[in-house]
């Protein structure tokens, strides 16, 4: 086994971000990709790894951008395929592979672009096999709906109430009015939070992520190569993938606690680091309480306690840690997470504008929600 | 139109005990653990001894959630429901109950099967306020 390398990112970019894009998602890819090589002043020459989590969504597998931008020395290239926590799972994939030296400098990506003829969830086939047989016949095929009965354990057991969960979407639009490329950016109350539709109890239309047309992408190489790039290399402290013993969205043990638990413990156990040493938090936020939970379970206050903890303005910026500096998921459009990365990124390189967080270099990004967690720390100075 | 279950040779025997009025769960022969959704082996045990076992089709709501927006096969305002059964603690089944009010739905509802058929062969485990 060779030696372990430190690596860091060292380039991010986005693609245009619209509710309804007029182009591709290829177009989109390239464009992502081309910001984040330019970001690190390299060409797509220097790429020779390539990770994406093309999901259930419209995207592209790696060898579509191999192909369509001419990157011409990938030797490493993974798709994660199956059920994974979206952007984080191949950041993690290719900060192994450049720590093992499979290769030098990868390109991770995460582009998505909506499908306008199926809204995710609705089944429209006459009859439904595998684990779905046991939920679809019954109205039950979204995931909104999965993690709405996760929500209201939660609040059935600790006390969360409704008023938290406004309090989360509340708290990310106000974070999203000082990001210049957020899609939601106008204030809103929790006046507004209960007058959008409810979907599926709990959850109202602003406890949902915004869909959007775009595409993020982020840089990976070793230390040694990141301290010639232009920027402050941000180093990948630690990432985890996690499940737990009955990976299933009705068996899983308990519903107030999602895989963010083990992924979290693990992150710290192998860091040996906590939420204390901490500095911003981007939490995965497919749906509101699932960042509630994250910030749970990543230990930022005590299990339970995130609803208060949110509602006090605690993950405000300004506050104890604040949270979702982007926007999210929320506000910020549904990218599955690597605008949580790119967001971090940049918050560790101090870039962040109106919205930087004095100070911050250590962040936590997470995502997945449910049977599934992925966590990732990154910081600047190590 | 609901979408119709599309059994397999793991779950076939719960769609057929449906069909007849029946709650029929997977269950380890060798330790006695029931196994849902159903799996060819046993997860606490490692047996491949497994087969149907017919349980009360009594339980209590673990968790649910009022869904305020059409989806195929139904109009809203629909209650999704997991149900514990009471053979074992964790052993949920996804439905809907019946005959309750989307707002009087609890935590901790005691609830029993009832059968309601959604197509020529197909008969769905759905529960009722056990009162």
């Amino acid at each position: 086994m060779a030696t372990l390398r430190d690596v860091a990112i060292v380039g991010v970019g986005y693609s245009e971000i619209e509710r309804r894009s007029e182009k591709s998602v290829t177009q989109l890819t390239i464009e992502a990709a081309a910001a984040a090589v330019a970001d690190a002043a390299l060409t797509f020459q220097d790429i020779d790894g390539m990770a994406s989590y093309p999901g259930s969504y419209d995207s592209i597998p790696c060898f579509t951008l191999i192909d369509a931008a001419g990157i011409p020395g990938v030797t490493w290239f993974a798709d994660i395929s199956g059920w994974a926590p979206a952007a984080i799972a191949p950041v993690i994939d290719a900060a192994h592979a450049v720590a093992l030296g499979s290769c030098q400098t990868a390109l991770v990506f995460r582009s998505v672009k909506r499908n306008r003829e199926k809204a995710p969830g609705v089944v429209t086939t006459p009859r439904v096999g595998g684990d779905m047989q046991f939920r679809a016949p019954f109205g039950d095929a979204m995931t909104s709906q999965w993690l709405a009965m996760w929500a209201r354990r939660h609040m059935h057991e600790y006390g969360t109430t409704e008023e938290h969960l406004g309090a989360i979407a509340v708290t990310f639009r106000d974070h999203a009015a000082l990001n210049a490329r957020a899609p939601l950016r106008d204030p809103i109350t929790l006046d507004d939070y209960f007058a959008s539709r409810v979907v599926t109890t709990p959850f109202r239309l602003l406890d949902c992520d915004f869909p959007v047309d775009g595409a993020g992408a982020v840089v990976i190489t070793t230390m040694e190569r990141a301290r010639d790039r232009p920027h402050t290399p941000v180093k990948v402290l630690g990432g985890e993938v996690a499940t737990g013993e009955r990976p299933d969205w009705e068996q899983w043990p308990d519903l107030t606690t999602m895989a963010s638990k083990h992924a979290s413990d693990a992150l710290w156990r192998r860091t040996g680091m906590s939420a204390a040493d901490v500095d911003v938090a981007e939490v995965y936020d497919g749906f509101s309480w699932l960042a509630l939970c994250w910030l749970e379970d990543l230990g930022f206050c005590e299990k339970g306690e995130g609803g208060p903890f949110i509602a006090e303005g605690n993950v405000r910026l300004g506050g104890r840690i604040p949270a979702n500096t982007h926007g999210g998921s929320l506000s910020g459009g549904r990218l599955h997470a690597i605008s949580h990365v790119i967001e971090c990124v940049e918050q560790l390189r101090g870039e962040a504008g109106e919205r930087q967080v004095e100070g911050a270099r250590t962040g936590v990004v997470t995502a997945g929600g449910g049977t599934m967690g992925g966590a990732l720390l990154l910081g600047t100075n190590y | 139109m609901i979408p119709l279950p599309q059994p397999d040779q793991e779950t076939r025997f719960f769609w057929d005990a449906c069909a007849r009025k029946e709650l029929m769960i997977l269950r380890c022969n060798a330790c006695h653990l029931y196994i849902h959704p159903p799996r060819p082996a046993c997860r606490r045990c490692g047996s491949t001894d497994v087969g149907p076992a017919r349980v009360s089709g009594r339980g209590v709501i673990h968790s649910y959630t009022v869904t305020a927006q059409p989806v195929p096969g139904y109009e809203p305002p629909f209650t999704v429901v997991l149900v514990d059964l009471e053979e074992q603690e964790g052993l949920r089944l996804v439905s809907q109950i019946v005959d309750v009010e989307p707002q009087d739905v609890r935590i901790g509802m005691p609830v029993e099967v009832t059968f309601r058929q959604a197509s020529d062969d197909v008969w769905l485990p759905f529960f009722a306020w056990r009162r």
